[in-house]
């Protein structure tokens, strides 16, 4: 096999093991004999202080871990490590709740500024330009993986260059392959680990869904039936579906492209021009058109925080969005329907392409990926302290931690979906994890990840949000003078 | 006399903090400005890299720019002219004894010490299409209803961020209007009384050109910074529906912070600059405003 | 002035209270948000007089317990929680009365200068001044960026303040200046004639006289200081930062903390207010804008 052959064939495999075509090991022998090599996917190590802790343990972090933390940072103390991000759950639950203990052990300060994401990129976009090292971590949603992996060290290369720092059961094999491709990998590097994982799963209300007799939607085109029957029995006071369709937002174009994957188009083609104004792209704007119709009005003014308040409040009885809104909905205290939701997998999409169909790397699936990864800035001042931290906060012990206390978010680990302390939430109320054996079939099966390029925060964040939402604002004849209009720009931007 | 540098009429000596400051702080960033208006970062290089007038061409030939001008232009055109106006009419109407009005003053400052930030947050629940009291109130009214949602509306979004704008500055004009008009000397309006004077000839008259300069100073200040608005539109529609309302300073926050074209970011921020200059400039000439 | 009749006098009273009523009722819908927990905030019709007020939201946004529960909280809540705002209020309050102090001072010296001292372009001068705030913001925040590094001013205290009194300057100029002018220049020129010298006259004659005028400037400084949002944003990480950029922290991926934003929104009020109030006596006077000399 030629090296070209060797990358569209190692595509594929991914591609089948995405899609649930391939089981692990069968993946995981053809990966390696592909060269992906043991640093990647090796057999797993050996793991001597991972011995589940049962549910009654205190969510503390385990002494084994925090005594390796304070064993290797000697060198490190009073070095101060800076680190911008969204103001996500596992960002909130390491800052507000975990830090301290990571701080006291090692004696290295870790300040984490939480903003929202634009902040993030604006912060991340000035340290990266001007080369300074204001930050030691990067926090790098998916969509900016290919423009800042230069700048970032490759976890694997850090474990190998200075296996002294390295933390004994970190075990990278542990994060879930399909994350690693859809988060973290750009070309053959690892831009970091995979840190977060919101993903879309339907979320409906049982209470409504039986009430009319619907089990949960099994195609999208049924989901558009039981969402007109809703909106036309109950509405205005209820409506069937909601969105997150705010013009020239990032959430516009996520909920574009479910629709857009799920009818089995994709964002480019393998010649790397824009496709999404092929036939399946106009079927997805055709079914995304009568699906809107379904929705609350104000859906075009909303990111997804409209769009989850609209279910929290019952205004809107589903929405396929990010999984991540699930604990909320269950917090009696904030929402209105506690306990009424449901979660599932997206319904199943009328045509999927393949990886080899599409270009830039792109995974098309229903259950769109926003995931970001953690790496150490090839910029910081102080990487080996940095890189200390990186495997505290997304190790084994504090990721169950996060998500136990971090209410009931998505882990990047496998392993960490097993735990007792994670089952144990498995309950009506806030912060649950009732949803997560949805999110981890969504992920090994349903994932849908956006491509890999350089410019692809300009194509997400404006050129396609803002004439999606220019499209929705009646200012195009018809989707398909909307999708060409896109495909021009996204044609001239991409080719530079 | 322990100052002996301030003794003598040495106007520099005076105004040294004062031009160390702005030289430090805007002549070299201007200067930055324009050597970064020549170059592009290259993002897998990693550096700055020169590229001659192709900012500058590219300016010129950007639709999306034009549009964000023309949509600035009709913002602080319309902004500008509802805040002097209101500001004046509730400027008149506050400027008297009754009952409560020293209370009311001092409510109406309150606008101001809310954060822009904060003010488009507050605006955006206001006038959700779903939650929002504004959306009651209009539905009550029979004016608007749920189905026109206003931040998602083109013909309707730039109306929206500019409601807030008006909100929190009107009371800025105010303030200013009210200072004017107690200081004005009371004999030109003794006089005009015993002409028998309507109140709006008095007004028209008299209180105005007395207050020409407070208000072409107020009009100077408040413009100059409607037209750099950034933070309403930036909160409540990121510049949407589609373009409808992309201003200048979004667009070019944009191009500098979320795709990294430091060189084009810059190119556009000079150019708001020379708008801004030649319209204050103009506006002086006009209003023959002597410093 | 124009003697009005009773009933005249009563329109007024009447239409300056509801025109001051609108301007208050989104602030004060605001205040009711900070009081609601998450579902009542966003009842449809909206719940605008009666609701089940909560200081539950105060509680989270300054980590503090009154004894609603808060004390024995062990989760993360979704959108966050737990939010220790209280240092942030400070950091917005050093910030904003340093910067006041530093913009009035500066603009004082050199405005009377500008007001007493003829010198050649004086006039092209002010419009310098003037100009200086015509600078979109994000172009003078990059290269401060870059100069700050250079000093370590990035992240402090000395770099917000000195940046937000500089964005102050242009205005605080052309006020002090206004002040001045309104003072008349005889004053000057016969204490001169007395042998006196400018810096005397200045400090012990000038002065006093534009208290109000000072105060007045005060206010506007700290107000754009207080609420400024995109040099503090650029400017600082972690060691401090203002109400304005700390309160989109309630922007998170799992939604917007709506009810912790209005508390803090509301908490943050209080201080700036307070300062208004403090010298409101002069305010109304001093903003004349020299209107008095024509």
């Amino acid at each position: 096999m030629n090296d070209s052959d060797k990358k569209i064939y190692r595509a594929k495999v991914v591609n089948d093991y995405v899609l649930g075509k391939m089981n692990r090991r069968t993946f995981l022998r053809n990966a390696s004999a592909l060269g992906l090599g043991a640093g990647v996917l090796g057999t797993g190590m050996v793991r001597p202080f991972r011995s589940f802790a049962d549910s009654q343990s205190p969510l503390e972090p385990s002494a084994d871990v925090l005594a390796w933390v304070k064993d290797v940072s000697g060198p490190f103390a009073g070095t101060t490590l800076r680190l911008a991000t969204e103001s996500t759950p596992p960002s909130n639950a390491i800052n507000s709740l975990l830090k301290h203990f990571f701080e006291e052990a090692s004696g290295i300060n870790v300040e984490i500024e939480v903003l929202p994401l634009e902040q993030v990129l604006q912060k991340l976009t000035l340290d990266i330009a001007s080369q300074l090292g204001t930050y030691d971590l990067y926090y790098i949603d998916q969509s900016w993986a290919a423009s800042v992996s230069r700048d970032v060290f490759d976890p694997r290369e850090q474990i190998a260059a200075n296996p002294d720092l390295a933390m004994p059961d970190y075990d990278t094999d542990d994060f879930l392959t399909a994350l690693v491709n859809g988060i973290s990998l750009y070309e053959d590097r690892w831009v970091g680990v995979p840190y977060d994982i919101p993903i879309f799963i339907m979320q409906y209300r049982k209470d409504i869904w039986d009430e009319l007799g619907f089990g949960a939607p099994e195609t999208l085109e049924q989901y558009y039936e039981q969402a007109k029957a809703i909106t036309d029995t109950m509405g205005p006071e209820v409506y069937g579906a909601t969105g997150q369709m705010k013009s020239g937002h990032y959430s516009l174009e996520c909920d574009w492209t479910a629709w857009l994957w799920g009818h089995g188009g994709s964002i480019f083609g393998p010649d790397n021009r824009f496709a999404g104004n092929d036939e399946a792209g106009l079927a997805a704007m055709e079914y995304w058109d009568r699906l809107h119709a379904t929705m609350p009005p104000g859906v075009t003014s909303w990111t997804w925080d409209g769009q989850g308040q609209s279910v929290a409040q019952g205004v809107a009885a589903s929405m396929m969005s990010w999984g991540e809104f699930f604990p909320y909905f269950d917090d009696p205290n904030a929402t209105k329907v506690s306990g009424l939701m449901e979660a599932a997998r997206c319904p199943k999409p009328k045509a999927l392409r393949t990886l080899a169909e599409t270009g830039f790397g792109e995974i098309p699936g229903v259950g769109h990926q926003g995931g970001s990864s953690l790496a150490v800035s090839r910029n910081s001042k102080s990487p080996d302290a940095a890189w200390i931290f990186m495997q505290w906060a997304t190790c084994y012990d504090t990721q169950v931690l996060i998500t136990a206390l971090g209410g009931g978010t998505g882990p990047t680990r496998e392993s960490v979906y097993d735990d007792p302390r994670i089952i144990a939430n498995n309950r009506v109320g806030a912060g649950t994890t009732r949803h997560l054996n949805v999110v981890r079939e969504t992920i090994a099966k349903d994932m849908g990840s956006e491509p890999d390029l350089p410019q692809w925060a300009e194509l997400s964040n404006d050129t396609i949000p803002v004439r999606l939402g220019k499209y929705f604002a009646g200012e195009y004849a018809s989707a398909k003078e909307a999708m060409d209009d896109i495909a021009q720009a996204t044609d001239k931007i991409v080719s530079g | 006399m322990k100052l002996g540098v301030l003794s003598a009429d040495r106007p520099l000596v005076w105004m040294l903090p004062l031009v160390a400051m702005l030289v430090a702080f805007t002549i070299i960033p201007l200067i930055y400005n324009i050597w970064l208006s020549f170059h592009e970062y290259a993002p897998f290089r990693r550096r700055l890299e020169y590229v001659g007038f192709e900012n500058w061409r590219m300016l010129f030939s950007d639709s999306r720019m034009w549009e964000a001008l023309g949509t600035t232009m009709f913002y602080f055109t319309v902004v500008l002219l509802v805040e002097l106006v209101l500001g004046m009419a509730i400027a008149l109407l506050l400027d008297a004894e009754e009952f409560g009005f020293g209370f009311l003053r001092s409510i109406l400052t309150l606008t101001l010490v809310v954060p822009p930030a904060i003010v488009g947050m507050m605006y955006l629940l206001i006038e959700d299409a779903e939650f929002g009291v504004l959306t009651y109130v209009l539905e009550i009214f029979g004016i608007l209803d749920k189905t026109t949602p206003i931040l998602a509306t083109g013909s309707l979004a730039l109306w929206g961020v500019m409601l807030a704008d008006i909100w929190q500055w009107t009371p800025f004009m105010v303030l200013i209007f009210l200072a004017g008009l107690r200081s004005l000397p009371s004999e030109p309006y003794e006089a005009a009384m015993l002409d028998g004077a309507s109140a709006f000839m008095t007004f028209r008259r008299i209180t105005l050109p007395l207050l020409s300069k407070v208000i072409a100073v107020a009009t100077l200040i408040r413009g100059i910074d409607i037209f750099r608005m950034f933070d309403y539109v930036f909160v409540m529609t990121s510049g949407g529906p589609g373009t409808a309302t992309y201003t200048l300073s979004l667009y070019s926050w944009q191009q500098t912070f979320s795709f990294i074209k430091w060189g084009y970011g810059a190119t556009l921020s000079l150019f708001t600059l020379v708008i801004i200059l030649v319209i204050a400039n103009l506006f002086i000439a006009l209003a023959k405003v002597r410093w | 002035m124009i003697v009005q009749s009773k009933s005249s006098r009563t329109i007024r009273t009447l239409l300056g209270w509801a025109v001051v009523a609108l301007f208050a009722f989104p602030l004060y819908y605001w205040l009711t948000i900070a009081f609601k927990d998450g579902r009542e905030i966003f009842n449809y019709p909206p719940d605008v007089w009666f609701f089940s007020p909560t200081i539950r939201n105060f509680e989270e946004v300054f980590g503090i317990s009154l004894g609603f529960g808060f004390g024995e909280q062990r989760e993360v809540l979704p959108g966050g929680g737990n939010w220790r705002m209280g240092p942030r209020l400070w950091d917005s309050i050093v910030v904003a009365i340093f910067s006041t102090v530093l913009s009035v001072s500066i603009a004082t010296l050199a405005s009377y200068a500008l007001s007493r001292m003829n010198f050649a372009g004086r006039h092209h001068f002010v419009s310098w001044i003037l100009s200086t705030r015509m600078m979109p913001p994000v172009a003078v925040a990059i290269p401060v960026f870059f100069i700050y590094k250079e000093l370590s001013l990035l992240d402090t205290y000395t770099g917000v303040i000195l940046i937000h009194a500089l964005m102050n300057l242009p205005l605080a100029v052309l006020l002090m200046k206004s002040f001045f002018d309104d003072i008349p220049k005889e004053i000057d020129e016969s204490a001169m004639v007395d042998g006196a010298s400018r810096w005397l006259i200045f400090r012990r004659i000038i002065l006093p006289m534009v208290r109000g005028g000072m105060a007045a400037t005060a206010v506007l400084c700290f107000i754009f200081s207080w609420t400024e949002f995109l040099f503090v944003l650029t400017l600082t990480q972690t060691g401090l930062k203002t109400v304005p950029v700390v309160s989109s922290t309630f922007v998170t991926s799992t939604g917007t903390a709506w009810g912790n934003m209005a508390a803090l929104g509301a908490a943050a009020m209080i201080p700036a207010f307070l300062f208004i109030l403090l010298v409101q006596r002069h305010l109304v006077r001093g903003l004349t804008l020299g209107s008095i000399k024509q």
